[in-house]
């Protein structure tokens, strides 16, 4: 410990430069980041900075300061876009990005930040070694973003808001076609739209239901072994129902279609 | 040499990069010169070409070198050898200033960012240069000279040490402005219009008589500006001029207003949804009124203090909705509009989204929106929408952001809200003197964001899980063996996720013993223990409106006594039970919870325990069971008055009654006076004694509180109050929002019907300061000026005192 205070305070460069390399092989990353940082701006023109820079923003990462490992990483590939450690450089600044990702719950900005980066990184890179891993991040980020636009939709639905829950669960089977919350979106667009025409006022209840018969049958052709099948089944026999009764009212004038 | 000269005929050739030297460098590596230049030996390269440029260009931006110059070296077949050429530059060692004072010198060096160790280069030089002279022009010294002398630094090589020399010259100040060819206006009224640039006068002590170039262009505008909105439309400077002479600069403005333009005739085309007599008396622009593009726009598209046509196109949906107005005829000085109105379709909302929330959950935000995807676009309910977020207390409520983007394509609209967090968590630690039990100490942590979901996950304690919006709330209070409070409660604002029904639990226990000297013999010594439970139900009602709610609670206290004098009666030894079930019905519309401007806050409270007395049998003991209803009503008003000035006014009602005409047992009383905070303890403050404050009269319990208040006395059993209060903001910040208020209130307790008269108050006025800091809630301090006299308890020598300081701590309801 008294070797390290003494490191801080001497004024040799090379001594320092070498105490830092030797914290960090052995995995020292606060003792060797404090004494790296020190010395970058007097390493600058000199061989070393090069290992200096790229091992200090490692111990941000190791140190999981990921916002801080991202920006020291991007600073290291623009100042040495052909050294052999540049590679490595930009897929942990991808990385710092990822683990840095908030909650689906929170503001995503980040994420959308992180999704670039790696894209960039894939094509940069396309045979890297870290490209599965780099792929993978991609995917679970794309999926956070997924989950947190189908939570939001499937907020309205708790709320009751039927109405909202139709339009905004249809927003997001348009968005994410390819999602894995496709056929739980496309069941609850259609259990609101049957809420909210059951809800309605009888003149506008006929439209509605009409509605409802083609959510559902986009819904058994596109998912035909969904479990939910039967809750769905039992909707439409009821819309159809409905639909029936209210044949004998007269048409609304102002309906849409 | 073949290749050499095919390079110098300017058409391209390709090589291999061979190898690269570096020639003329003094303390920089060459193999980090030759990394950063981003050229790699066996890499094709293009001579000449875009390579080498880029090369060079690396390099420069390090700002390491003077100068750079790469030459060929040789060829040997198509692979080429590099030699870059160059000068370093110094580095800067440390800089002096001459000619200033050594004050002047710190903030100057604060300014300038001159960083030691960074190299010297003709930016530096010149940007310093810059920032020096702009530093004093800014002060008002337009001569100032700066010159910079480099002197090499003996100590270190490669070094200099700048030698900043300034010379300020004197100050120059604007003595005189003047117009020409302004016929409608004065002078003074022009130079009215002139915000920044202002003559220097002895007895302005405020206006410094500065003159800068890009506030004066500003002031420029803003005359011109002027002149438009009077009807000048042609109006415009015809020259500046600038004097400098023995006395300072001397302003002279030539303006050329030229006629005078009126409306007339103003028409409406396009508009199928309202009459045009509809959209000329919300423009409520009449003809004859001077012509001004300015009034025409702010009634067309935003007008702050009414109506304004946009609005009531796009608060009905129509955000598509444009209106461009066309001069159809220019008739000598009057000129007639035809509006021509494109009504669009009305938009529907399509997608909602939210940035901005770090700690907050997305669901805790967006339920609270009145937005909702697939209805008609609304501005009300944006605003609305506004106001719920400002109500949550997570967010800085004067940086909600709202914006809608619509698509054209589609005829939708998204709305796009941007919130900033602040911190919401509150800490209590305090200590003070709390009457007869001493020194008080407390701990309290209110945590208004907190999120239990999250607790299962150690991950989460940073420090606390948060951000779903549920309300923690932890306090101990102690002074060891005499007194200790301690409570918990937590709520739920939205149970179940589906409505805004909250739920809440409580749990309050506390503990307060007489000990003589320190000690407290536990089979006679006086005591009493009182344990609490409350659940409680609320819930937001849709009629009729939905700013009402409606909370019914359940609530269980338990008092154990030893040998403890209630409401100064004699001793009781025993244990009594107090269930009572709440219903309150409260309207809340204010604005902001921190500072507001403006809605207002009712309330009506019931409590009851049930009739024990009205069922058939013996009623055991009216005390042990505890029968008692209390009715508390309270109104609260925020009117804004002028900008930022808001008055408060504020009405408070409690009753206390029992069952068919039966006395009130020892339980619940209201005692005011003072800052209302219940200090000074005294024998009745378990008991569940509700202290209202009352500026300007003693705190309750002193010799000089108001009768029912005293010390020996039990409390009211009803009581009124009135409070007008005027507020002015002095920091809006929300890290601390400022206030200082003047108030005048009235009001009185008593302790029987037959006392009661609304009419018969302790009046007083005052004023104060409060400032809300997240992290500790409201304080404040207010003076009070009493009126009335207080009979005081008997036997009392000392006078009454007129004049109160009252310390607030915490937000107070009454």
């Amino acid at each position: 410990c008294t070797g390290y205070q003494k490191l801080l305070k001497s004024t040799n460069v090379n001594e320092k430069y070498e105490a830092a390399i030797k914290y960090y092989d052995k995995g020292d990353f606060f003792r060797a980041g404090t004494l790296l940082e020190e010395m970058i701006p007097l390493l600058k023109g000199r061989p070393e900075a090069e290992k200096a820079q790229f091992y200090f923003a490692n111990t941000n990462f190791m140190q999981r300061n990921y916002v801080l490992s991202a920006y020291y990483f991007k600073q290291f590939t623009d100042t040495y876009p052909n050294s052999s450690y540049t590679e490595q450089a930009n897929f942990l600044r991808a990385k710092s990005l990822f683990r840095d990702s908030p909650g689906y719950q929170l503001d995503q900005t980040n994420t959308v930040s992180a999704l670039e980066v790696i894209q960039d990184y894939l094509n940069t890179y396309p045979t890297s070694e870290f490209r599965t891993e780099a792929e993978s991040m991609s995917q679970e980020l794309q999926k956070k973003l997924e989950n947190k636009a189908f939570q939001s939709a499937k907020l309205y639905y708790s709320l009751r808001y039927n109405q909202a829950a139709v339009t905004a669960l249809g927003n997001f089977n348009q968005q994410y076609p390819a999602s894995v919350f496709s056929e739980q979106a496309d069941f609850l667009r259609l259990a609101a739209q049957y809420a909210w025409a059951k809800e309605s006022i009888e003149s506008k209840q006929r439209e509605r239901f009409v509605d409802a018969v083609a959510i559902y049958q986009h819904f058994i052709d596109t998912y035909p072994q969904s479990k939910s099948l039967r809750a769905a089944q039992t909707m439409f026999d009821d819309s159809r129902a409905e639909i029936e009764r209210l044949k004998s009212l007269p048409a609304d004038p102002t309906a849409a279609n | 040499h073949a290749q050499q000269v095919a390079a110098t005929v300017d058409e391209p050739r390709k090589y291999t990069l061979g190898g690269i030297t570096v020639s003329g460098a003094r303390s920089l590596d060459p193999n980090t010169l030759i990394g950063l230049s981003g050229l790699r030996i066996g890499d094709p390269i293009n001579i000449p070409g875009e390579e080498i440029g880029k090369a060079i260009r690396r390099i420069w931006t390090q700002g390491l070198v003077a100068d750079v110059s790469v030459s060929i070296a040789r060829t040997e077949g198509d692979k080429i050898f590099l030699d870059f050429n160059l000068r370093e530059r110094p580095r800067l060692s440390k800089f002096t200033f001459t000619g200033i004072s050594k004050g002047q010198g710190e903030d100057l060096e604060k300014k300038i960012k001159l960083i030691r160790g960074k190299v010297v280069t003709d930016a530096l030089l010149s940007n310093t240069r810059t920032q020096v002279r702009k530093f004093y022009t800014n002060k008002g010294f337009l001569d100032t000279k700066v010159v910079i002398r480099q002197v090499a630094d003996s100590a270190l090589s490669n070094s200099v040490a700048l030698k900043i020399d300034v010379d300020k010259g004197s100050k120059v100040r604007i003595h005189d402005i003047a117009f020409e060819g302004n016929k409608a206006f004065k002078d003074s009224k022009l130079k009215k219009q002139f915000k920044k640039t202002k003559e220097r006068k002895p007895y302005k002590f405020l206006t410094p008589g500065k003159y800068q170039a890009s506030e004066f262009e500003e002031d420029k505008k803003k005359l011109v500006d002027f002149y438009n909105n009077e009807g000048y439309r042609d109006a415009s400077i015809v020259s500046d001029t600038l004097i400098r002479d023995s006395k300072g600069l001397a302003l002279r403005i030539k303006v050329d207003a030229g006629p005078k333009y009126y409306f007339r005739n103003i028409t409406w085309t396009g508009n199928y949804l309202y009459d045009s007599k509809t959209l000329s008396s919300v423009l409520g622009i009449k003809s004859g009124t001077p012509y001004s593009k300015e009034t025409l726009d702010k009634r067309l598209s935003y007008n702050p203090t009414g109506q304004d046509v946009t609005s009531l196109y796009m608060n009905d949906g129509y955000l598509f909705f444009q209106i461009d107005p066309v001069e159809t005829k220019v008739q000598g000085d009057s000129i007639d509009i035809e509006m021509r109105v494109s009504e669009g379709v009305q938009a529907r909302v399509k997608e909602i989204n939210i940035t901005g929330n770090t700690k907050t959950s997305d669901h805790v935000l967006r339920r609270t929106l009145r937005t909702l995807p697939g209805d008609k676009f609304n501005r009300e309910l944006l605003i609305r929408s506004q106001r719920e977020i400002a109500t949550l207390g997570y967010f800085d409520p004067e940086k909600i952001g709202i914006n809608p983007v619509p698509n054209q394509n589609d005829g939708t609209v998204d709305i796009n809200y941007t919130v900033v967090e602040k911190p919401s968590d509150q800490i209590t630690l305090s200590g003070g003197w709390g009457g007869y039990a001493g020194f008080i100490g407390t701990v309290g942590l209110v945590f208004n964001n907190f999120s239990l979901r999250k607790a299962g996950d150690w991950h989460n304690w940073t420090p606390v899980p948060g951000g779903d919006g549920q309300r923690l709330a932890l306090n101990v209070q102690a002074n060891g063996l005499q007194y200790q409070a301690y409570s918990l409660s937590f709520t739920e604002p939205w149970l179940g996720g589906r409505k805004p029904n909250s739920l809440s639990v409580s749990l309050n226990r506390s503990i307060s013993r007489i000990a003589y000297g320190g000690v407290f013999d536990a089979s006679s010594g006086q005591f009493i223990k009182v344990n609490t439970v409350t659940v409680g139900l609320g819930r937001q009602l849709r009629v009729p409106d939905d700013y009402f709610t409606l909370s019914n609670s359940l609530s269980f206290s338990q008092y154990q006594t030893q040998n403890y004098p209630l409401l100064a009666s004699a001793a009781a030894t025993g244990t009594f039970n107090n269930f009572t079930i709440n219903t309150t019905l409260a309207r809340n519309s204010i604005d902001n919870p921190t500072y507001t401007r403006r809605g207002s806050s009712l309330s009506l409270s019931v409590s009851a325990t049930p009739p024990y007395s009205a069922f058939p049998g013996a009623h055991p003991n009216e005390t042990q069971w505890i029968e008692l209803h209390k009715w508390m009503f309270d109104a609260s008003f925020f009117t804004p008055i002028v900008g930022k000035l808001v008055l408060n006014t504020r009405a408070h009602f409690g009753f206390i009654g029992s069952y068919g005409g039966r006395n009130v047992g020892p339980f619940e009383r209201f005692k005011m006076g003072g800052a209302g905070l219940g200090y000074g303890g005294g024998g009745s403050f378990l008991v569940g004694t509700e202290y209202i404050g009352l500026r300007g009269y003693d705190d309750p319990n002193a010799a000089y509180a108001i009768p029912t208040a005293q010390q020996n006395q039990s409390g009211g059993l009803a009581y009124n109050k009135y409070v007008m209060e005027l507020r002015y903001p002095v920091s809006l910040n929300p890290a601390a929002t400022v206030y200082v208020l003047s108030f005048a209130e009235a009001g009185n307790s008593v302790n029987s019907y037959q006392e009661y008269n609304p009419y018969k108050l302790y009046r007083s006025a005052g004023f104060g300061a409060r400032i809300f800091m997240s992290a500790f809630g409201l304080l404040g301090f207010d003076y009070g000026r009493a009126f009335d006299s207080v009979v005081p308890a008997p036997g009392t020598s000392n006078k009454q005192d007129f004049n109160h300081f009252h310390f607030i701590i915490g937000q107070q309801i009454r």
